[in-house]
């Protein structure tokens, strides 16, 4: 999320002493934590359509907002539609939207920062538009790009992705400056190393645990940007069962029948939780230096 | 510092001219032409052209951006395509109540989430210092809205003891104002008194371990004086920096936060500008916001002259 960029881990520190594996979810218990509460919502979104659910699409004006039973767990919204069979679904759509962005963004940021961080003269211009971008409020950059373009899974993709590679790319690129200081890089580069190879023996190696622990914060945030663009009405088309979609439709019946609220609300928090305790974990066990002071 | 401190606001004008480049953009590419609109149905395509070339909409770019930028300059964000009202009119309308809630969630904030890092902090390893830590997890992952809905649920239906939704003008009394108020600043403060709690935390460790804070301690300074006047004085630069970026979260969640709990405020003027299409009042509404959280940041990066002299520029 907004937290400022890491300070790097020494490239010794990172080799030093490795614990055995066994015994690495033991010591990092919120990997352990967050890694099960993920995989055991990753199995949810691939098996959905196995877990005794119906149609999440299927409108039935005569079964309309039930609470919910035996025969419907979670109740029935407005029009009827099966709440559980839509939240199922709904975890394929945040998944889905929290992996891509992370990804893209990721790869962006790091090509934006890569460039910045090696062409000097390109540095000023490039910092200066992420600077502009920076100060857009992401979920407010979102909805702009969002009021652009139709509303589907893959605009929402976009426009997350825009608003997230600022980050990335400060990062990446503080990492560039402050390796391009240290006596190894100086050595390769006077040695008549190409930037290529730079790149890959020194820059890549630095950058894989820090980016690795921003991907999935940038994951929990697309998550609940997904959710927040659904529930206001500029994300993912209403009728596509999404977390945020299903709120949305509650919103106007939340004092009656809170419950069309309460169980994507449930499902949203457990997953972004899940993301974020990995991220704590992923940051404790790949950057010490950082683990120690936070 | 004086030519710092210029410096430093003259740094914001390219940021703000990318912004305003990009607000200006969105409207340009934006689909539907305005031309035609106006036109109506009934138009001939000679009709058209001859309405795009008397609202300048036949010109380059660039010139259209400087038109554009001047008239903004100028306190001129355009007319809404639904409404007809002035763009400035419409926001200036809503602005009161978006602004109530950042104030008071800024002030809950900063009086809750200080004093627990440094509490934390100092109990390092203690009960405390979990609690705190597992509540900034639990704010980071708990969307606005259900936050909103979970209190305003618990506190208004359930116990009654705060309105459900709505807001009262602050020119209405102070109390009604505030009561409407306190569920929505609790609920937009949360994932911001995890943030600035978290990094109170943070520094506040490290500095807790430097020898003047050891000094200070053998001296026999009481432990409060220590920790606020000696180790918070110190760990002040982080701390209002993430204040300062934290303020973005604001503006994203008092969109949402407005929509749960029914406030007219700028979040309500943006949900029916997206959901009508109505690209000016979008693009004045990020304009306006992005505006306010340069110009914090840029207050920010003055304050730490003041606080921490050891700054130097």
């Amino acid at each position: 999320m907004t937290a400022p960029a890491a300070p790097l881990p020494l490239a010794d520190e990172a080799g030093a002493a490795k614990p055995p594996r066994r015994s690495y979810l033991r010591k990092h218990p919120s990997v352990a934590i967050g890694g099960f509460l993920l995989l055991a919502m990753i199995f949810i979104a691939v098996f959905a359509p196995l877990l005794f659910t119906v149609d999440p699409t299927a409108i039935s004006t005569a079964r309309r907002t039930r609470v919910p039973s035996e025969l419907y767990w979670f109740g029935t919204d407005m029009l009827g539609r099966d709440i559980y069979s839509r939240v199922v679904y709904g975890a394929r759509v945040s998944l889905i939207v929290g992996f891509s962005v992370a990804i893209l963004a990721s790869v962006a940021g790091l090509a934006v920062g890569l460039f910045s961080g090696f062409v000097r003269w390109a540095d000023g211009i490039v910092m200066r538009v992420i600077d502009g971008m920076m100060s857009i409020p992401p979920i407010l950059l979102a909805i702009a790009l969002m009021a652009l373009t139709r509303g589907s899974v893959g605009n929402v993709i976009i426009a997350i992705t825009i608003a997230e590679i600022p980050r990335v790319a400060r990062l990446v690129r503080s990492v560039v400056l402050s390796l391009r200081e240290q006596p190894y890089v100086e050595a390769a580069i006077s040695n008549g190393a190409r930037v290529p190879r730079i790149i890959i023996k020194h820059i890549l190696p630095n950058t894989i645990a820090p980016m690795t622990v921003q991907a999935t914060y940038i994951c929990a945030s697309a998550m609940i940007i997904e959710a927040i663009l659904s529930f206001i009405g500029a994300g993912v088309p209403p009728a596509t069962p999404s977390w945020g979609n299903i709120m949305a439709e509650g919103r106007a019946l939340w004092q009656v029948r809170p419950h069309i609220v309460f169980f994507p609300a449930l499902f949203l928090s457990i997953t972004v939780l899940a993301v974020n305790l990995l991220g704590d974990g992923l940051r404790d066990s790949l950057d010490p230096r950082l683990a120690k002071s936070i | 510092m004086l030519a710092f401190i210029i410096r430093r606001i003259i740094s914001t004008i390219p940021v703000m001219a990318f912004v305003a480049l990009f607000v200006f953009s969105l409207l340009y590419i934006a689909p539907g032409d305005p031309a035609a609109v106006i036109a109506g149905d009934q138009a001939s395509p000679a009709d058209v052209e001859r309405i795009r070339a008397s609202l300048g909409l036949d010109r380059p770019y660039l010139v259209r951006f400087g038109e554009w930028f001047f008239r903004v300059l100028q306190g001129d964000l355009g007319t809404s395509i639904f409404t007809s009202l002035p763009v400035t009119q419409l926001i200036a309308q809503r602005i009161e109540p978006t602004l109530s809630l950042m104030v008071l969630t800024l002030i809950f904030a900063v009086v809750i989430a200080v004093p627990m890092g440094v509490v934390a902090a100092w109990k390092a390893g203690t009960w405390v210092d979990r609690a705190v830590v597992g509540f900034a997890v639990f704010g980071f992952s708990v969307p606005v809205f259900v936050i909103g809905y979970l209190l305003a649920y618990i506190f208004a239906l359930k116990l009654d003891w705060l309105p459900v939704q709505g807001y009262t003008p602050i020119a209405q009394g102070i109390w009604p104002w505030f009561k409407n108020l306190v569920l929505p600043s609790i609920t937009l403060g949360t994932v911001y008194i995890a943030l600035i709690a978290r990094i109170t935390r943070a520094t506040m460790l490290e500095v807790l371990q430097q020898d003047y804070i050891r000094t200070a301690r053998s001296k026999g300074l009481a432990q409060n004086s220590v920790l606020y006047l000696h180790a918070l004085k110190n760990a002040a630069v982080p701390v209002i920096t993430i204040i300062g970026i934290g303020v973005a979260l604001l503006i994203g969640g008092a969109v949402v936060t407005e929509s749960v709990f029914a406030i007219p405020g700028l979040g309500r003027l943006t949900l029916d500008a997206i959901l009508r299409r109505d690209y000016p009042v979008i693009q004045g509404v990020v304009l306006i916001f992005s505006f306010v959280y340069v110009l914090v940041n840029l207050a920010v990066d003055l304050i730490y002259t003041l606080v921490d002299p050891r700054i130097r520029y």
